[in-house]
């Protein structure tokens, strides 16, 4: 769930690596080297239609998966990273697919899928990926290649302190492991995959560690969870992805395209003190959260106004810290929109201006969020001119600085990714480009400032998006590109016939073939 | 050296300290001896600062051992931050057996020089005050000297560099000497000499690199200390700026020939530069002194040395310096007059010496003026535990003081109490506005909690994503307020601060 892209999802990212600077210690771990914790839901079936495995059985829905990727350089943008090999687990569902993590396919190159007690490699792809959900489904190239294999049905949402048996592939050994636990926990949690969407979780004290990511979390048959991620802050902990999220999940995927997460893109706050409570006009008795913000681009633009008291979403009482009761746990509000997809309606109550009104709006998603996630299976958009290498800022870019990219990076850049769209409504609809770095050339050794600076204006005219940017030079006929960057008072002067020149020159000596991807 | 020409006793015997002459080895040590004896003095400084998280209360007790030097007056020379903060000040000589209270005479933290009087009758009959060099040497060797268990060490020191430097507080640019020194933990105002004379206070160390403070410095300072009063005090440009070495942007503000002179991109309210330089400028030449592309100029005795130090050597707050300014397409002379540095006046200020914080306890929410020292409160890992909000803040704002917007206010913490229930949470977040009205200080937000809205206060907080105000019960504020600082023990429910300085009109700019 992305209640709102930033807030506390981003505010917590920004702790989480202040906090987490040498090594990914912490939850949420931006990107996991190697897939850690699995979990395991099921698809759609209802429970009664599908026959539930034998209890020695499970392994064989159990299946390996190795991942020989390739990522974008969002360093050197026209490049490529060497290949990587990953392991991690996936498992049969309806359809003749398997169910695992988006961590563990992405930007995958080739697939290869091991069945239990097979040797065979078989070839897959990844046909549909969560990023925001780290869920993906892979089918095998060979056709029928799953057919005698038992289907494992979705379970719910498993009680607190019950047993679950988690199946994988985890590293230290080839064949299959299982290990038991109980459920300790259930709460929100951010998901490492993308490092900014919060979802649900389900958090275990089975063993779970690399390669087991992917792998079924089993209950009574059913699979009650994905092992997906664990913590390097607790002992013995793993986490799941629970049944809701995968339901989530696959019904969307069920046309064919994954749209993802609505969106609210609000801010609240709580009305815990009895005096914030009495202004805002509520009665004794009454909850709720206070709209603080409404970012535009979002499920709310146009509907839910500053000031207005949530009081109620789809009928459920919303409590004023926030959370509502879902399941007799108390879940953040947002659970009920990410229950939700892309163009379903929500209905809220709300209290403005004395006056409660009950609303209706459909949901969608913010076109803002990619720029606070990980980014996966795209190649970093770019434009180099000059010699001067242009991206948009997202925080792959940022992370060109360091993993502690709040400390190490231009404060110009952390402050507009982290603060701008905190008071800026229409910040998020907006692409702010950076000037990365320089590919040293003559026309450009001289530039003052080259090393990541925001680029606020180029030949007087204001840019909010890379396209903007290219726009502004290749239609500027002055003598001169004068390029005006956040810091106030800081500029940098190009020639243009010089640099028309030099351009081509410039991309041949550092073997970069194209000088965009916009 | 004038040892080597053997001109005369003393000379030799000052030369002596330096040269190693055989045949003066004799003399070398009881003259050398007998200049540092009567010329400096040990202190014992009892300190304490403010807890920056409870700003009611005091820090713990400290206790600094360091030097001063006997001047003109008479006096004692130090540098201003062996005194900060102190609650007591105690000298003495060497061999003495007796410590005597000394008070601060005139501090500039700016400059981070003091001098201090010491009131004790004959105090100083037997002390002399240090010949004082005209300038700093640009080679050579030098020495330091200090106390160590009652007896003096002397510790050779070879001039490495002479470096313009930001000073402690960030307000003036100026020259140090830097230096290789044997002496180990330095930095606590030892007096420096060669050939004899006095060139200056070591002002910090890292591990066996000293930073002098030189007696070019320390001589206008003494200058304006005896001079008339009001003490005019050092001046800062005041200006942004970044080097100008590439030619297509020099062409393309029309300057003809190579690129010279540094661009100027600002300038901070308060500062020398304010209203007369423009951003866009390139400022060609200062006080007569041509300035290069990368923003140097040729001192006549130091060599290359970055312009910024231009209104700090020899110059006073008051005087005025020609600046040769490309503006525009046009050249054109224009006046700079000097106004004293204030770093006190900035938005938030690095540190401010011997003040305590001003604070506001309203309803349990701590309110106080944001400087570098509470930032810095974090420890040495500041730059990764601070709140990233306040760094930004400090970074990028800190000389961004205007007409109405003078200190930043932030909610710094909470005492919890039920009658604040539901912001126990917040924390280093800046206040905006309170009841209606901006808040840019504690006395302005002491003054709009007198103003409720109805029957509520409501605090504005800038954007942070977590709470976009705070509502709490007028009604019950006061009686609220007092019991929360009785359960928490606070003394006082608030500290103003003076006004900060008077900064002239705007830039206008």
């Amino acid at each position: 769930m992305i209640r709102t892209p930033i807030g506390g999802a981003l505010l917590l990212a920004v702790l989480t690596s202040l906090a987490a600077a040498p090594a990914a210690a912490a939850p949420p771990a931006r990107r996991p080297a190697a897939p850690k914790p699995p979990a395991a839901p099921a698809p759609k079936a209802s429970t009664a239609e599908v026959p539930i495995p034998s209890e020695d059985g499970f392994e064989h829905s159990v299946v390996r998966i190795i991942n020989y990727s390739q990522r974008g350089d969002w360093f050197s943008p026209w490049d490529v990273t060497g290949v990587r090999a990953s392991s991690g687990t996936g498992f049969v569902i309806e359809g003749g697919l398997l169910l695992t993590n988006a961590h563990v396919v992405s930007d995958a190159r080739l697939l290869l899928l091991y069945l239990h007690g097979d040797p065979t490699p078989h070839k897959a792809r990844a046909v549909m990926l969560g990023h925001d959900c780290d869920l993906a489904l892979v089918r095998p190239e060979e056709k029928d290649l799953l057919t005698d294999i038992p289907v494992l049905p979705l379970g719910g949402l498993p009680p607190l302190r019950s047993a679950v048996e988690t199946y994988g592939y985890p590293a230290g050994g080839d064949q299959i492991s299982s290990t038991r636990g109980v459920v300790s926990r259930i709460e929100t949690q951010v998901y490492a995959h993308s490092g900014v969407d919060r979802h649900v979780a389900i958090q275990t004290d089975a063993a779970i560690n690399p390669g087991n990511s992917g792998g079924p979390m089993i209950q009574n048959g059913r699979v009650v969870g994905v092992a997906f991620q664990g913590t390097d802050m607790l002992e013995n902990t793993g986490f799941g992805i629970p049944v809701e999220v995968i339901r989530h999940f696959l019904d969307d995927a069920k046309d064919g395209k994954y749209d993802g997460y609505p969106d609210l893109a609000i801010f609240e706050s709580n009305l815990e003190n009895p005096a914030a409570r009495r202004r805002a006009g509520m009665r004794d008795g009454e909850s709720g959260v206070r709209v603080d913000f409404v970012n535009d681009g979002g499920s709310a633009e146009g509907h839910l106004e500053v000031g207005d008291v949530l009081l109620e979403v789809d009928g459920t009482p919303i409590a004023s810290d926030g959370s509502v009761l879902m399941e007799g746990l108390r879940f953040d509000y947002g659970l009920m929109v990410d229950r939700h997809q892309i163009g379903e309606n929500l209905k809220v109550r709300i209290l403005r201006d004395g006056e409660r009104r009950d609303l209706v709006f459909p949901l969608v998603a913010h076109p803002g969020t990619s720029r606070y996630a990980s980014q996966y299976d795209v190649l970093p958009r770019y434009y180099i001119y000059a010699g001067l290498v242009f991206e948009p800022l997202n925080v792959e870019m940022l992370e060109t600085s360091g993993r502690d990219w709040v400390v190490s990076a231009d404060k110009r850049l952390v402050q507009e990714q982290i603060f701008r769209p905190l008071s800026d409504p229409k910040a998020l609809l907006r692409e702010p480009v950076v000037l990365l770095r320089r590919l040293d050339d003559p026309v450009n050794i001289n530039i003052a400032w080259y090393r990541g600076q925001l680029v606020t204006r180029a030949n007087g005219k204001e840019i909010d998006s890379l396209a903007g940017l290219i726009e502004a030079i290749e239609s500027n006929q002055a003598p001169f590109h004068v390029l005006e960057l956040a810091e106030p008072g800081r500029f940098i002067v190009l020639d243009r016939k010089g640099s028309d020149e030099a351009s081509p020159r410039i991309l041949e000596r550092y073997g970069v073939l194209k000088d965009r991807n916009p | 050296m004038r040892g080597r020409r053997g001109i005369g006793a003393s000379a030799l015997a000052a030369a002596a300290l330096f040269c190693g002459l055989p045949g003066t080895a004799a003399a070398r040590p009881a003259a050398a001896r007998q200049a540092f004896e009567s010329g400096i003095v040990g202190l014992t400084i009892s300190a304490q600062g403010w807890d920056q998280d409870r700003p009611w209360a005091k820090g713990a007790p400290q206790s600094r051992v360091a030097l001063a030097t006997v001047v003109e007056g008479p006096y004692l020379l130090t540098s201003a931050q062996m005194v900060s903060d102190a609650t007591l000040i105690e000298v003495e000589k060497l061999g003495g057996s007796m410590r005597v209270p000394a008070k601060v005479v005139l501090v500039d933290p700016e400059i981070d020089l003091a001098i201090l009087g010491v009131e004790a009758p004959g105090f100083f009959s037997d002390l002399k005050p240090v010949p004082i060099a005209d300038a700093m040497p640009t080679e050579g060797a030098v020495q330091s000297v200090r106390w160590r268990q009652r007896q003096l060490e002397v510790s050779t020191s070879r001039v490495s560099r002479i470096e313009v430097q930001v000073t402690s507080l960030g307000g003036l640019e100026h020259p140090f000497l830097l230096v290789t020194t044997d002496l180990k933990g330095g930095g606590w105002a030892e007096p420096v000499f060669a050939d004899g004379k006095f060139i200056g206070l070591t002002v910090s160390q890292d591990e066996q690199v000293a930073r002098i403070l030189p007696v070019d410095m320390i001589s206008g300072f003494l200058a304006m200390a005896r001079g008339p009063k009001p003490y005019p005090g050092f001046s800062g440009l005041g200006v942004r700026w970044q080097i100008n070495e590439d030619p297509v942007l020099t062409a393309s503000l029309r300057l003809p020939g190579v690129p010279r002179g540094v661009l100027v991109t600002g300038s901070n309210w308060g500062g020398s530069a304010c209203g007369v330089l423009k951003p866009r400028d390139l400022l060609l030449s200062l006080d007569g002194h041509d300035i290069d592309a990368s923003g140097f100029y040729r001192h006549p005795r130091y060599g290359l040395l970055r312009f910024t130090t231009i209104t700090t050597d020899r110059h006073r707050a008051g005087d005025v310096l020609k600046a040769e300014v490309w503006r525009e397409g046009k050249k054109m002379m224009l006046d700079v007059p000097l106004k004293a540095t204030h770093t006190n006046g900035d938005l938030i200020p690095d540190r401010v010496p011997d003040r305590a914080p001003p604070y506001l306890i309203a309803g349990g929410l701590v309110l106080r003026e944001l400087d570098g020292s509470y930032i810095r409160s974090w420890g040495d890992e500041w730059r990764r535990k601070a709140p990233i909000r306040l760094q930004l803040r400090y970074w990028l704002d800190s000389k961004d003081q205007e007409p109405g917007a003078r200190r930043i206010v932030i909610l710094s913490s909470v005492l919890p109490a039920a009658y604040n229930l539901g912001y126990h949470g917040l924390s280093d977040v800046a206040v905006t506005e309170i009841n209606g009205r901006k808040v840019d200080s504690i006395a302005a937000a002491e003054e709009a909690l007198k103003h409720p809205e109805g029957e509520f206060h409501r605090l504005v907080l800038e954007p942070n994503g977590q709470m976009a105000q705070v509502i709490l019960d007028a009604r019950t504020f006061d009686d609220a307020t007092a019991e929360i600082l009785e359960s928490y023990r606070v003394p006082v429910v608030g500290r103003e601060a003076p006004a900060p300085p008077d900064l002239g009109p705007a830039c206008g700019q």
